[in-house]
């Protein structure tokens, strides 16, 4: 058996090296991940298990022990914060989900863009509303209701930005679930007499249970690897562990305590996604029916679907109500002083801030069409290929979902700070950190697209009479161009949005807006923060238009991960 | 043929990164200053504008706080990416010199300059001076019904609970000034009791120095302890800020400027150098609204600012404190934070 395997691999290799240009991508490729991608997370765990040259785990004990146990009590809140985020978010976001494809509600459509829209957010814009709108001189807290102790940072105020900021995710993942459960399973149910709740018991929640579980584990993910609500809203006294890892390695210079901090951030979200990947996504339920899956769907009594209404209504107004209190930040005088209208903040982010949009365009729009680009090949080398390093280049290339930006960011630093690999200060060090780090997405569309297309589809074209050539043309390529798209807007939005690793790469030279941004947010200035997320968001948005227009007018398709 | 390309593109994407680094960096020719700012991003604007409208050389900065900044000099040592360091604490300063980062340059203003603001061997000069206060928005004080503090002693009172916004020290230059001046008055153990009691009453400890006036600036806070510039900003606007400097004496900055060692435009930074202690440049602080105290005697100051020799300020021991830095901080961290609300 042993044998046969090495005669396999061996195998391999012979007909690799009778096609030296493959063998040559797989190897250039798969070097690049190394370089990229394993060697900075291979340079935290070397250096927070060092300490003068020598293997040693003083560096954990000093971390556990340092001032009263205060990183263990960021370890703990790091962990129970994302597991209240990951299961209050998957609850809110499954109601949702179930509203809007079991209810029959009015307005679905509004609903569906308002819960998607976070997606596209700026980081701290969550933990910014919340100040403006919850906090001691807050627009709810302080002008509604009258109060004057309410206080915007801690537990609370963090749980309820994350919440805002992530449970689209899990609302995205759910409403794909249920809509892949045949709504006739449930009308076979009650036609067989069961009452409506014991029908949602027995069948509807059941089958549900494997995509509630994998949102759960995403979303645990997601806000363990958060970066800019915590950095606002935490504050010192609410220690969270991927703050405290910036903290040590900017602030007190500490790499090695820092990269210890990080290591131990890398844990519980390496765990959990191994646990999402391997073994809860194996467990999705499919319903498969021959006949379009239209249902009377009487599932839901008239009650129920106003109390679900009532429930949407409320969700969509806070998410408005957040969105709303941004706009009239960037355009307020003096937010909480004055009501009167100004441009002053947009005037302020062009003169201090315009180079920085134009970098960020720059770097955003040099890396995703690359990081797509170079997605759609790993794909098609791990779908239709078969050479050594194989599920390795998988593996790899889709562990940048694991990781915390944080985590990165500090490998990037360690890994790339002194030659043969002297880059930081560069637009290459961010750059290869943007493909490397969203190249996940193209690799999982890519993946996605390839095993879908049956071989018979092309070879039917073929027997009709088309070239290999107008094959690949009329056929392959239109099926798959929808999927890299959406793969290209969603590492686009992410390049854009992205501050976690970031943070440790800009420069004098090259500056993203981010980072602008929570500069202003550092130092308080909210109306200026306002203004650069709303000309962040017009450019995601602009940019979005223009792609779907271009596959509309090109390929006469709709197709966006953020319309599906 | 399709393989060569496929092969060729590949290799390409993954090398672009690399071709396109040296795009930018040709356009920065001679005329031109890069400068990592640790003072507050609006008033680094105003300093960096007037330098370049008197000179003619364009300026482009980072604004980071003093640690950060540190830490990203040490990281890049030898290959900067930027020319000076503007702003930080004088002792950020010193160590930056101690580990051989920045070259020293005097130039005729630095002659002229106080010795307690310089470094006798001119790798460092201070710039500015501001004074650590209590900014109080009355507005939201009156809500609550409580008096102004005059004291570090009156901001214990249970009225104040919540109230207050604090930079932390584990990243802002700021916090550890206060500490270090609260030890010099205090003394040590009675200075952290002090903090640990003050931590009830603190809503929030900020991360930038300059994050407590922006929370009192927009009533999420009502008092903010930190340099007194944006203070008198506010005051002279017209907002309903008043500025406490505490009965038992405090603390205060006086930051600096380094030329960075392996700075590219060396001709460029000396030049700065030169400006920013000059009367010219000292005069800049008041006329584009800075309300820093500037640190030559004839220079102007704000109406708003009563002059800097009637301040009761505490001066301490920088080479001194900056050494126990960490230790200071820890001891901030276990016994400040943990401390029972």
């Amino acid at each position: 058996m042993n044998k046969s395997f090495v005669q396999r691999k061996w195998h391999g290799l012979i007909k690799l090296s009778k096609d030296p240009l493959l063998l040559s991508v797989i190897v250039v490729l798969t070097l690049a991940l190394i370089l990229f991608i394993i060697y900075p997370l291979l340079k935290v765990c070397i250096v927070s298990f060092q300490v003068d040259g020598r293997f040693s785990v003083k560096n954990f004990t000093s971390v556990m022990t340092y001032s009263n146990g205060y990183y263990m009590k960021a370890l703990w809140n790091s962990l129970w914060m994302g597991a209240a985020t990951a299961v209050i978010g998957t609850f809110i976001a499954y109601i949702f989900a179930f509203s809007l494809t079991r209810a029959n509600i009015r307005g679905q459509k509004f609903f569906n863009l308002i819960a998607t829209i976070p997606i596209i957010s700026p980081p701290f814009i969550g933990a910014l509303a919340v100040v403006m709108l919850f906090g001691r001189n807050g627009f709810v807290s302080s002008t509604i209701l009258g109060m004057d102790n309410a206080n915007a940072y801690g537990p609370k105020g963090l749980l309820f930005a994350q919440i805002l900021t992530f449970f689209p995710v899990a609302y995205i993942t759910l409403r794909g679930v249920l809509e892949s459960i045949s709504p006739t399973l449930e009308d076979a149910a009650m036609d067989l007499g069961g009452s409506r709740f014991t029908i949602f018991r027995k069948v509807t929640l059941p089958l549900s249970i494997p995509g509630i579980a994998s949102s759960v584990l995403v979303l645990f993910v997601e806000s363990l690897a958060d970066f800019g609500n915590p950095l606002v809203l935490a504050g010192a006294q609410f220690p969270i562990l991927s703050v405290q890892a910036y903290l040590e390695i900017t602030g007190m210079g500490n790499f090695a305590r820092g990269s210890a901090l990080a290591f131990i951030l890398l844990v519980p979200s390496v765990s959990a996604y191994m646990l999402q990947k391997y073994w809860v996504s194996k467990k999705q339920y499919v319903t498969v029916t021959g006949k379009p899956t239209q249902s009377s769907n009487t599932m839901v009594s008239n009650r129920a679907r106003w109390a679900l209404f009532a429930l949407c209504c409320l969700i969509a107004s806070l998410i408005i109500l957040v969105y709303a209190s941004i706009v009239w930040g960037a355009f307020a005088k003096s937010w909480g002083n004055s009501a009167l209208l100004t441009l002053d903040n947009f005037r302020y982010v062009f003169r201090v801030g315009f180079e920085s949009v134009l970098d960020t365009m720059v770097i955003a729009g040099l890396s995703t069409p690359i990081a797509g680009v170079l997605g759609m090949v790993i794909a098609f080398l791990v779908v239709r290929k078969k050479f050594f390093g194989r599920r390795f280049m998988e593996f790899s290339s889709m562990l940048s979902f694991a990781v915390p930006g944080t985590v990165v960011g500090i490998g990037y630093i360690l890994a790339f700070n002194h030659s043969p690999f002297y880059l930081t200060g560069t637009l290459a060090i961010l750059m290869f950190n943007f493909i490397f780090r969203y190249l996940p997405v193209g690799v999982q569309g890519g993946v996605a697209v390839l095993s879908q297309i049956d071989p018979s589809i092309e070879e039917a074209a073929i027997d009709l009479g088309a070239g290999s050539t107008t094959t690949f043309r009329k056929v392959t390529l239109p099926l798959m161009i929808p999927a890299f798209f959406s793969a290209l807007i969603y590492s686009f939005v992410r390049s854009m949005t992205a501050i976690s690793a970031a943070i440790f790469l800009v420069s004098a030279r090259w500056k993203l807006m981010t980072v602008q941004i929570m500069s202003q947010v550092e130092s308080g200035r909210i109306g200026s923060a306002a203004a650069f997320s709303l000309i962040l968001v017009a450019i995601i948005l602009v940019a979005m238009a223009a792609i779907k227009l271009f596959l509309r007018l090109k390929y006469h398709t709709n197709s966006s991960i953020l319309t599906r | 043929m399709k393989k060569t390309l496929l092969l060729l593109l590949v290799v390409l994407m993954v090398l672009a990164p690399l071709v396109a680094q040296g795009s930018k960096e040709d356009g920065s020719a001679a005329k031109e200053l890069v400068v990592y700012a640790s003072v507050d991003e609006a008033n680094a604007v105003k300093i960096l504008d007037a330098f370049t409208k008197d000179s003619g050389i364009k300026t482009s900065f980072v604004q980071l706080s003093s640690g950060p900044a540190l830490t990203r000099i040490q990281a890049e040592s030898g290959r900067p990416q930027a020319d000076v360091w503007l702003g930080a604490p004088s002792d950020n300063h010193v160590t930056a010199k101690v580990d051989g980062l920045t070259v020293p340059y005097k130039g005729a203003a630095f002659e002229a300059l106080g010795a307690e603001f310089k470094d006798p061997d001119g790798y460092w000069r201070g710039f500015y001076m501001n004074p650590l206060c209590f900014g109080v928005n009355t507005t939201s004080l009156a809500k609550r019904g409580a008096a102004v503090p005059k004291s570090w002693a009156d901001l214990l009172k249970p009225e104040y609970k919540g109230l207050i916004q604090v930079p932390t020290p584990q990243a802002s230059g700021t916090a550890t000034t206060m500490i270090y001046s609260l030890i010099e008055i205090m003394g040590e153990d009675e200075a952290f009791t002090y903090m640990a009691k003050l931590n009830a009453n603190v809503q929030t400890y900020t991360s930038s120095g300059t994050g407590p006036s922006k929370g009192v600036n927009v009533g999420d806070a009502a008092i903010g302890i930190q340099f007194s510039p944006a203070f008198f900003q506010m005051k002279a606007n017209g907002q309903p800020v008043e500025i406490v400097f505490p009965t038992e004496g405090f603390g205060f900055e006086f930051p600096a400027a380094s030329i960075l060692k392996g700075a590219k435009n060396y001709e460029a930074a000396k030049i700065f150098m030169d400006w920013l202690v000059s009367k010219r440049g000292q005069d800049v602080l008041k006329a584009t609204g800075t309300y820093f105290y500037p640190v030559i005697a004839d220079a102007e100051i704000d109406p708003v600012m009563p002059a800097f020799s009637t301040l009761d300020v505490v001066g301490v021991d920088l080479a001194y404190y900056s050494s126990r830095k960490t230790e200071l901080v820890e001891r901030w961290v276990s016994q400040v934070l943990s401390a029972k609300k």
